[in-house]
């Protein structure tokens, strides 16, 4: 195994519902090295999306420390973790959510744009991502003229496009068919092996989570077991 | 400007709204447009007289009295003339052509100091000749004529509204002035006026021209010290300071443009604002989408501000378009009898542009802080 990219040490994060605190995670110790597919796993309400959220820098945690690539979350101000979002993380979302009013190119290149690449070197990237999940074809069309697999394809597409160090995924297949789960799974262990992409997948589903080299179990907000 | 296009995007997401925004926008900045070139028109005598020497000496009393014809005489001695020169009594005429809307600025002159009082009027040597030898002969601008598509030589009436007379007027020839307010005027002779009158010597004013800017406070602190106890005291003024008396009048008007044009603003960022909350509601899964591909806050409020703003400039475009093309180039007026110019102004050009940016700007700001004020998780969680 490589050098850890995520470290997640001791991680706490509790909620506040009309003052009354609600714990989701307690004490959470997970390390992610390079090169890793880890699945995260556990029933609904487990945490397991809101760890996903913190690694991801989208949501900050009460307390503990948590590393990727070097950097120490908790430190960083909301300007400094939208950097670290932008040059670190690809997340892709059950629900696809791509730009409904944006093409397929256009939101792939989306993240691109917070980048000094000239226009055309990011149409050379964006041309390339497309490729990668085989929509090249595909790249004028709206979200709205895809199917829900295309769409988690481009939707990979946009996560790959800045090459990040880490991808996070959060139920990409909940929404899908078999088949066009199938797609995705393959895809994404395709970025794991071929393109040693680091990811870590949130699902509730054995099946995916048996694409991954390991996987991770949560429950009422704990470890429960390392697979 | 790589932004642009996603600015664009949402911009024009939801056609109707967006359109029913701009014609909104369109016509609250056109009313602004429009009452604010009223304004102007108002006071374009002030514009045109700003850069002469002229002085105008008046009745004390208002424009109503009349000054006596001797007071010429005292006007063309040596004590004067050292401070001024071309001398002219000069009456407005208030007539009209065929329809009492066909009013328009006639004024009764002494032609001999015509053209070197009113120098900005474009008079060659043969047509001011022709009006100094035709006791009924008018010089007419450009801008009246083609309105009335007369032509030079033609023989026109004028009805009286003030003066119980009717001149008929042969025109000798045109006149081009630097400034389109002076192309709709025209000027015949005031002895043709007063043999009309029955030799009332009715002087409603008298103009010169200062020798220079000093001259100036000399020849009123002259002038009215020499009528002040006669029986037809004056008041001597500037050319700019006479047109502002007009100005003066309508503080009322200018009291309800102004108000108009706040009452338009306000309703212009209300409407733009409630279309872009609605926008900002709609929009909350993907404002959390792009600030987790790594936009930052601040650029979420700047790409929600430039929508607003370009939404707003769009609206402002329209409607400056629609009345520079009315008004600038169609050359509309809506009341020829009061604007017989009515053209919009490069400075009413630049506030509506200027209302178009505040209302974009502020109608967003409060929409766009809260987008980009939003928690991550919670815009994410907000849609599914």
């Amino acid at each position: 195994m490589g050098a850890p990219v995520v470290r997640v040490q001791a991680v706490a994060k509790t909620y506040y519902r009309d003052q009354t605190p609600v714990p989701v995670l307690e004490n959470i110790d997970l390390e992610v090295a390079e090169g890793e597919f880890v699945a995260l796993m556990g029933p609904s309400g487990s945490g397991k999306s809101t760890l996903l959220n913190i690694i991801a820098g989208i949501d900050r945690a009460s307390s503990g420390r948590v590393e990727v690539a070097g950097s120490e979350l908790s430190g960083l101000s909301e300007h400094a973790l939208a950097a670290y979002r932008s040059r670190h993380v690809g997340f892709i979302f059950q629900l696809y959510n791509l730009i409904p009013v944006l093409t397929a190119f256009e939101n792939v290149e989306l993240p691109l744009l917070l980048t000094p690449l000239s226009r055309s070197a990011r149409k050379q990237h964006v041309m390339t991502a497309l490729e990668v999940v085989g929509l090249a074809d595909r790249k004028d069309h709206t979200p709205r003229q895809l199917s829900g697999g295309q769409e988690q394809r481009v939707a990979i597409a946009r996560a790959i496009v800045t090459d990040p160090t880490l991808l996070l995924a959060d139920e990409p297949t909940g929404d899908l068919d078999k088949k066009s789960e199938e797609e995705i799974l393959t895809l994404l262990q395709r970025l794991n092996t071929e393109f040693k992409k680091v990811i870590v997948m949130v699902t509730h589903d054995p099946k995916a989570a048996a694409r991954a080299a390991r996987t991770v179990m949560l429950e009422k907000g704990a470890l429960v077991a390392k697979a | 400007m790589k932004f642009l296009p996603l600015i664009w995007r949402n911009a024009v997401r939801n056609r109707l709204r967006t359109l029913l925004t701009l014609a909104g926008i369109g016509f609250l900045l056109f009313v602004l447009i429009f009452v604010r070139t009223a304004l102007t028109e108002m006071q374009a005598w002030e514009g045109v007289a700003a850069p002469h020497l002229r002085v105008v000496v008046q009745h004390a009393e208002g424009l109503t009295a009349f000054l006596p014809i001797e007071l010429e005489n005292y006007l063309q001695s040596d004590e004067i003339q050292r401070h001024a020169k071309n001398v002219t009594k000069f009456n407005w005429f208030g007539g009209y052509y065929q329809d009492r809307d066909n009013l328009m600025p006639e004024f009764a002159v002494d032609v001999d100091v015509l053209r070197d009082l009113f120098t900005e009027l474009q008079l060659s040597d043969d047509v001011y000749k022709k009006l100094r030898a035709t006791k009924n002969g008018t010089v007419v601008g450009v801008g009246l004529m083609k309105k009335f598509d007369w032509k030079v030589g033609q023989r026109v009436t004028l009805i009286g509204t003030f003066y119980p007379a009717n001149p008929e007027l042969e025109i000798v020839g045109t006149f081009q002035a630097t400034d389109p307010h002076q192309d709709v005027q025209m000027f015949f002779r005031w002895d043709y006026f007063d043999e009309l009158m029955n030799q009332q010597k009715m002087v409603s004013t008298y103009w010169m021209e200062a020798r220079s800017l000093e001259d100036v406070p000399r020849l009123k602190e002259l002038i009215d010290a020499h009528t002040k106890n006669s029986s037809a005291p004056t008041e001597t003024v500037t050319e700019k300071e006479f047109a502002a008396q007009f100005s003066a009048m309508m503080g009322n008007v200018k009291a309800i443009v102004t108000g108009i044009g706040i009452v338009v603003l306000i309703i212009m960022i209300m409407m733009t604002a409630n279309t872009m909350a609605m926008a900002a509601r709609e929009r909350v899964t993907e404002v959390a989408v792009m600030r987790t591909l790594g936009f930052s806050a601040g650029g979420i409020l700047a790409i929600i501000v430039a929508e607003s703003i370009l939404v707003s400039m769009i609206g402002a475009g329209l409607s400056i378009g629609v009345s520079l093309v009315i008004f600038n180039v169609l050359r509309f007026s809506p009341s020829p009898v009061y604007f017989p110019v009515f053209m919009v102004e490069s400075s009413t050009v630049g506030i509506a542009l200027g209302a178009a940016l505040f209302c974009g700007v502020f109608s967003s700001l409060v929409p766009a802080i809260r987008s980009a004020r939003r928690k991550i998780s919670d815009g994410l969680r907000q849609v599914v």
